[in-house]
């Protein structure tokens, strides 16, 4: 009995494959415990959505589209023109303060509720002094490495 | 007492300028002591260990007391953490005391600091002298019994868990290091990902993504309203304070804070937990609760010592186990490998002199946390002010440079930010919750190590059971931990049900 449970116990791993080991053990249990959430919450919510209690996430709540997508697709412009621009000029940090002054003048647009004149100048200057301060100090005072 | 040459007037300046900025986070809602310090690394890259770790911890002991001043003065906590400050704080607002609640908060911050500084001075050597000795069997056990901890404790087990291993999975992805006695080969990619993705994903992009351009893109998703008016803020007149308030609410005072260092020792539970139990307690064991939610000062020193409190306590088991305590302390260790220092149980005696040092600047904060506080809270409270769409382009810049300048210019490391923004808010919206994933991602890499090598010289599961007393002890916490968060389910089930046929009774009366 003792052997029996000694053998049962027994564990070998072999040197090559020896990176997927802890993996598939990870997979099993992800396979698991998501069957116990989808029986346990996913399934009593969605009879819950179902029921009108509750609305889907995301989906079915409201959102202000706009400004969601425009985050993500400015951020995503961002990024890229900021590698972009920064290829031209290599290990000056330009890509970053160029691109960085639109993309705060940009996103200070979009999430901007009042657009008055007094907020737009506001807005302007932040695009303006906050880039140039942040290349200023980190490029130039430490040294910091800078797209 | 040599660390004292370690300590010049820079040291102090960047703590001071750390509680500052960390206040001003804490303050703005929306904006966590963790974004905090994650947004302003970048500042550390170049200062050394030491100023780097005094401007964190700074902002991390001012970013958690910030939380207070909204919480008081316009009804939403700050952070998290500040939860119950609303409860009492804001009524007492209303009444015209608001400067009066902000100077409680702030002595309760205060104290609540300092005891938990002192346990972690007197309790981290000890932790770690003991954990020197753990073999990998032992390591393994603790860091399961932390994941383990983290989900019991979560709102619901079962998701917890399940976030808990989506972090130990996403940790995995990339080589199994030959540093590590490993093969080095890749896995959980495909080959095209391989220049990218070879040593996984960096820890800190990760948490910059999760923390900064998340949260973004949950308040870009409600719309980015600010719905503040100058109007809408009542600080009050200053009189009406005196230290009489204190009088008699010692002992909440003290219980408060040990209930704070205890929680924050717990890893993965976040200050809110730490606030909502000291309020609890106090209301529960106070001789006279009734005032409690209708603006008492008692909820409010029970509240902010108990998350002030939590600083020290998170700090115990990073710095002797290596384990995170909470979301703030799980950037730390980003900050720390930054610096290529290994946070486990050598770090104090090997670094006697950084740790000294770490003390000093948590000490200092906490001060400093207070006179700002104390003395210039009425020009504090005008931050909450700052519109949006000034701060938060602002903070997207700051991520990217942390995120780039990490692994001196790598782009994927920008990428990394957006692909765990988007991530961090997906798992928000479907209701995962992201410190036991945090968690999981920090130690799921070692609990590999750790688990496979102990494997490959035993040969046998057994091991995990046989290997030592102490192997065994952290098995019967573990299973604590399962038995306590079962025993927590069927008891609130049980409230729940005995309060349903009360509140249908009332519905009646009342129809």
């Amino acid at each position: 009995m003792e052997s029996g449970l000694s053998t049962l116990l027994s564990v070998s791993i072999d040197f090559e494959t020896s990176h997927l080991f802890f993996p598939r053990i990870i997979h099993w249990l992800l396979a698991c415990l998501f069957l116990l959430v989808l029986v346990f919450r996913v399934i009593p919510f969605l009879a819950a959505v179902r029921r009108g209690e509750h609305s889907l996430p995301i989906i079915g709540e409201s959102m202000d589209v706009l400004r969601f997508f425009g985050t993500l697709a400015l951020i995503a412009a961002y990024f890229y023109l900021m590698a972009a621009i920064g290829n031209l000029f290599p290990y000056t940090g330009y890509g970053f303060l160029f691109v960085s002054m639109a993309f705060v003048l940009l996103m200070s647009l979009l999430y901007m509720h009042e657009r008055t004149r007094k907020n737009l100048g506001i807005a302007v200057v932040n695009a303006i002094v906050a880039p140039s301060l942040a290349w200023f100090v980190l490029a130039k005072l430490f040294n910091i490495t800078l797209p | 007492m040599e660390f004292l040459s370690l300590l010049d007037i820079t040291f102090f300046l960047l703590a001071a300028l750390g509680a500052l900025v960390g206040i001003i986070f804490g303050a703005i809602p929306g904006m966590t002591a963790t974004m905090a310090v994650a947004v302003c690394l970048p500042l550390t890259y170049a200062l050394g260990l030491n100023h780097g770790l005094a401007l964190l911890l700074g902002l991390y002991v001012g970013g958690i007391s910030g939380g207070m001043v909204p919480a008081v003065l316009l009804n939403i906590p700050g952070t998290p953490s500040s939860i119950t400050t609303t409860f009492d704080g804001y009524p007492m607002a209303q009444k015209g005391q608001g400067e009066r609640a902000l100077k409680v908060c702030v002595i309760a911050s205060l104290v609540g600091g300092l005891i938990s500084a002192i346990v972690l001075f007197l309790f981290a050597p000890i932790l770690a002298d003991f954990s020197i000795k753990f073999s990998y069997v032992e390591k393994f056990l603790i860091i399961f019994l932390a994941l383990t901890v983290i989900a019991s404790l979560s709102s619901n087990m079962l998701v917890g868990i399940f976030s808990g291993v989506i972090g130990v999975w996403l940790s995995l992805v990339g080589t199994y290091s030959i540093s590590d006695g490993g093969n080095g080969k890749t896995r959980l990619m495909f080959d095209f990902m391989e220049p990218y993705l070879f040593e996984g994903f960096s820890l800190l992009p990760v948490l910059i993504g999760i923390f900064g351009i998340s949260t973004i893109l949950l308040e870009a998703e409600k719309g980015v309203k600010s719905g503040l008016t100058n109007e809408k803020i009542k600080i009050g007149k200053g009189a009406g304070f005196s230290l009489s308030v204190f009088k008699g609410r010692l002992t909440n005072l003290v219980r408060s804070s040990f209930i704070g260092t205890f929680v924050g020792m717990l890893p993965g539970v976040g200050g809110s937990a730490a606030s909502v139990l000291a309020y609890t307690q106090e209301r529960n064991l106070s001789r006279d609760s009734s005032e409690m939610g209708k603006g008492a000062p008692q909820g409010l020193i029970a509240s902010e010592s108990a998350n002030n409190a939590l600083t020290g306590g998170a700090l115990i088991p990073l710095l002797s186990l290596g384990i995170p305590g909470d979301s703030t302390t799980a950037v730390l260790i980003g900050a720390f490998t930054l610096q290529g220092v290994q946070v486990g149980p050598l770090f104090i005696p090997e670094n006697a002199d950084t740790w000294y040092v770490m003390m000093t600047a948590l000490v200092f904060a906490n001060f400093v946390m207070f006179f700002l506080m104390f003395y210039a809270i009425k020009y504090i409270a005008k931050v909450i002010m700052v519109p949006k769409h000034i701060l938060f382009p602002i903070i997207v810049m700051m991520c990217v440079v942390g995120a780039y300048a990490i692994n001196y210019g790598i782009m994927f490391d920008v990428w990394t930010l957006l692909i765990f923004g988007v991530l961090g808010y997906l798992v928000q919206k479907v209701g995962l919750e992201v410190a036991p994933l945090i968690i999981g991602f920090i130690l799921g890499s070692s609990a590999e190590v750790y688990f496979v090598k102990t494997l490959e010289s035993f040969g046998t599961l057994s091991i995990f059971f046989t290997k030592s007393p102490i192997a065994v002890v952290l098995w019967i916490l573990i299973l604590a931990s399962v038995a306590f968060s079962i025993v927590m389910r069927l008891k609130s089930r049980r409230e729940l049900k005995a309060d349903l046929p009360a509140s249908r009774l009332n519905k009646e009366e009342l129809s």
